[in-house]
């Protein structure tokens, strides 16, 4: 049940996307990802992409125009 | 959907107190007014244009509205979610650039907007090519990019910057393509081709057609049996 962070302030569509499948992969189950993002269109297609794969998907706005996108692993 | 638990969480960052940004909102929404009004004493188009925009903006950057998206989305996530939306939206200004065409037609013998059919040639392929590897690179379209320096995002602000370079080149050079590329290419109205009904339900099948392909595309690509 450990929780990794992924920083991708200031990475562009599609960058966090990619950087979030990737680490993913390297997760157990059971585990969490917090992904860290300002790009408004990675709001959408993180947890689109998650939660079509079958992941618990949270996203929060920490700042104005920040957000984190909360993932816990579950296949 | 079950929450997920975060008790083990010991880098939370101390959340700051978000500004109420309601004032800020109503500022903006009565400087559009204003600007509105003056632009209206100008002209009334330039007021509707303006009028226009806004809407366009606002709609674009609440729906997360994303033509790159679209077209990358299905290469990299598998996710044809955006593209599907793109897809209606081109089925819906199928439908009313028919309905103003052809609508203008009849009441007054010419059509509108002709001007605007180009030359299908070389130039098609290697512009889409070369505006598809920028667009992802860049991060967003031009409608996108716009959005995203609206929002204050640093990065796509130089986006912007070598987006009006870049068009202002092309324009500078457009004249020798077209003259070597597209100067014999043929220009084609549909309608001409198989008549007003004719070239309406072919563009709605061929994009229904595509809309299907998404479908299948994006359930095969992400291995889902069963839409949620």
């Amino acid at each position: 049940m450990a929780e990794y962070t992924l920083d991708c302030l200031g990475e562009a569509c599609p960058v966090p996307l990619m950087k979030t499948e990737k680490k993913m992969a390297e997760l157990e189950i059971g585990d969490v990802l917090v992904v860290s993002i300002d790009h408004s269109c990675a709001m959408k297609n993180i947890p689109d992409w998650a939660r079509k794969v079958g992941h618990n998907v949270e996203v929060e706005e920490v700042d104005d125009g920040e957000w984190e996108i909360v993932i816990e692993k579950l296949k | 959907m079950s929450e997920i638990t975060r008790s083990s969480s010991p880098a939370r960052k101390p959340r700051k107190k978000k500004k109420n940004q309601i004032p800020f909102g109503l500022l903006v929404l009565i400087g559009i007014v204003v600007v509105g009004i003056l632009l209206g004493q100008k002209s009334g188009s330039l007021a509707m244009f303006w009028v226009f925009g806004c809407c366009f903006g606002y709609i674009l950057q609440r729906s997360r509205f994303c033509f790159t998206a679209s077209l990358r989305d299905p290469w990299i996530s598998g996710s044809t979610a955006i593209t599907k939306a793109v897809l209606i939206a081109f089925a819906i200004t199928t439908i009313g650039f028919t309905a103003i065409k052809y609508g203008t037609f009849i009441n007054s013998g010419y059509i509108p907007g002709q001007g605007y059919i180009q030359p299908v040639s070389l130039l098609t392929v290697i512009g889409g090519l070369m505006f598809g590897i920028g667009m992802v690179i860049a991060g967003g379209c031009a409608s996108g990019t716009l959005m995203r320096v609206g929002e204050g995002f640093t990065m796509q602000m130089l986006s912007l910057v070598f987006f009006i370079a870049g068009s202002l080149w092309g324009a500078h050079d457009m004249g020798w393509w077209t003259l070597n590329f597209a100067a014999t290419a043929p220009r084609i109205f549909l309608p001409d081709v198989f008549g007003w009904i004719g070239a309406l339900v072919i563009q709605l099948a061929i994009i229904g057609l595509l809309y299907i392909a998404a479908d299948k595309f994006e359930k095969k690509k992400l291995g889902i049996t069963d839409e949620e």
